[in-house]
């Protein structure tokens, strides 16, 4: 179970305050949608939920376990293990492969290039991806990287994906695509937190956190 | 991260962007090229002069007995030739003038040494035999003239004969006596020269030492000394010189090279922002993040190294200039090692910029 309680979070000492002391659980099983205008700290909240950023008052909370207040060795092993991201523009490195993208966390997790492989690209597979695993991400659609960036997320079997406006640079089919793959995931029994702006995901989302 | 994956991960992204492991490579290149080229090339000068210096021509002490009193004695000779410092050491008498006395005109006069100890310290054989007390080698200068045809016969001085059973050439540094007669001085002569070859220039003050205290001249005035201290003092000097230059010439281009090599990894740091960061918000420790920068630069270093040593050493050879095999590891190990220290820097950046705002900026 993903929460934060008492959470306040400020870019800078003295400065705008974020989430006025926020304290809310994060449902397993469903997906859960940050909304609110520009500025008021709806990828801010997702870094701090992906354990980039430190609160701060308040705490994140996995499983129990204050996870806000582990080491930086800590953390970097909880996202690598237990969280998956996805950013807005995918974030695939243009010199690498399809599939070297889509492995990178699980060999930050301790895993070999070969266990990990079959997994790899059963998920491309499952996202009609396999016949483009050795291409490279300037060789794919905006839609196909994203969905290239959700199977990097789901690499690990995170019970958590962060997703940063996975939808914002895509067309209306890659983004109902995009989003039908997290609610699937969600499905699955993972935390599923989206920061957006896009109205049709908000009213596809389970929960909403008004920011 | 397994290392294994570490090391794959380093190598495949090392040359996903060659232009800056390009960069380093040939700095690299050019650091171990350089230091190949002038300060291996002073280490060989320094080894050929050191090697000059080192030439038993340079490493002799040579005693007189001033006043011929019978100081240089076969006995002090022999105690002097049995040091362990000393490679050689003979007595030579004062030149005397010999000519045939098998040819009823007597030939030409030649000089003559009588020689106090080991003969072969100051002669080799080409023909005949060594000789017994009393008896002579002659040098082939001194055969023709003498006008002999053949190394037989006998040379007189005075009313002392000295039949000839040999042929000789003068080792170094005897090459005066090639122009005449050695024989073997009668039992119990002494020498009026004592000449005492080393074995480094750097055991000269020591052997000085032990072969005036073996000879213990009543007086010193009774002795000349003609010894190779001051050269050995010399040769520290020079040795000293080369060695700072060479240090300071090594530091300079290792130096100069690490910082542009420094350089260098810092713009692919900056550069590499996003993909640092994302290998960040992905689950890679800063221990990864500073390993994988290090082991890029440490990558395109070896290429480096490979090709400027290898560069180096074909052109060495055509100047026939030979610089250890050491000296080349050494350069190859330091080059490599002033490449990681260069990369420890901006390794350390990459490992703490922040995730978020790398992230975050378009």
């Amino acid at each position: 179970m993903l929460a934060v309680t008492e959470l306040t979070f400020s870019y800078r000492p003295g400065g705008e305050e974020l989430f006025g002391a926020l304290t809310r659980e994060f449902l397993p099983g469903a997906v859960t949608a940050l909304t609110g205008a520009s500025g008021r700290g709806k990828s801010t909240l997702l870094y701090l939920l992906g354990l980039l950023l430190r609160p701060r008052t308040g705490q994140v909370l996995i499983d129990g376990v204050v996870a806000s207040s582990l080491s930086d060795e800590e953390c970097s092993g909880l996202r690598a293990t237990r969280i998956g991201f996805v950013f807005q523009d995918a974030a695939l490195d243009p010199s690498r492969t399809i599939l070297d993208a889509v492995v990178e966390p699980a060999l930050y997790a301790g895993a070999t290039i070969t266990a990990v492989r079959p997994r790899a690209l059963q998920l491309l597979d499952e996202f009609g991806l396999a016949h483009r695993a050795t291409h490279r991400p300037g060789q794919i659609s905006g839609g196909q990287a994203q969905r290239v960036a959700l199977c990097r997320a789901l690499i690990t079997n995170p019970s958590i994906i962060l997703a940063d406006e996975p939808t914002g640079n895509l067309d209306m089919d890659s983004a109902e695509m995009v989003l039908s793959a997290l609610v699937a995931a969600s499905t699955q029994g993972r935390t599923v937190i989206i920061a957006t702006h896009n109205a049709y995901v908000v009213e596809r989302a389970a929960d909403v956190v008004q920011l | 991260m397994k290392p294994l994956m570490l090391l794959r991960e380093a190598w495949v992204s090392t040359f996903t962007r060659v232009v800056p492991a390009v960069m380093v490579a040939v700095l690299c290149a050019s650091m171990c090229a350089t230091t190949l080229l002038t300060v291996g090339r002073t280490a060989s000068a320094e080894a050929d002069v050191m090697a000059r210096m080192e030439q038993a021509g340079s490493l002799e002490l040579v005693i007189g007995d001033n006043r011929n009193a019978g100081l240089l004695s076969p006995t002090v000779v022999n105690n002097v030739a049995a040091l362990d410092v000393v490679e050689r050491a003979v007595g030579l008498g004062s030149a005397v003038d010999v000519r045939s006395g098998t040819l009823a005109a007597g030939g030409n006069r030649v000089p003559a040494w009588g020689v106090v100890g080991d003969i072969t310290a100051v002669a080799t054989l080409i023909g005949g035999r060594f000789p017994l007390p009393g008896e002579a080698l002659v040098s082939q200068a001194a055969l023709e003239k003498l006008g002999h045809d053949y190394p037989t016969g006998y040379v007189t001085q005075g009313s002392v004969d000295y039949p000839i059973v040999g042929v000789f050439v003068a080792r170094e540094p005897f090459s005066d006596l090639a122009a005449g007669v050695v024989f073997v001085a009668e039992v119990g002569t002494p020498a009026h020269t004592l000449h005492v070859i080393t074995h480094t220039a750097a055991a000269a003050v020591l052997t000085q030492r032990l072969v005036l205290a073996i000879v213990s001249a009543p007086k010193l005035e009774d002795l000349t000394v003609q010894s190779a201290t001051a050269l050995a003092a010399l040769q520290g000097e020079i040795a000293g010189d080369f060695g700072l230059f060479g240090r300071q010439l090594l530091l300079l281009v290792l130096g100069a090279g690490a910082l542009l090599t420094g350089v260098v990894v810092l713009a692919d740091v900056l550069l590499r922002r996003a993909d640092l960061g994302r290998r960040r918000a992905l689950g890679a420790t800063r221990r990864i993040l500073i390993a994988l920068v290090m082991l890029r630069a440490l990558i395109a270093a070896l290429f480096g190294v490979v090709l400027g040593s290898a560069a180096s050493l074909i052109v060495l050879t055509v100047w026939d200039v030979s610089v250890p095999t050491v000296f080349v590891i050494a350069t190859v190990v330091l080059t490599l090692l002033a490449a990681l220290a260069a990369a420890l820097g901006p390794a350390v950046k990459a490992a703490t910029l922040d995730p978020v705002t790398v992230l975050r900026t378009p």
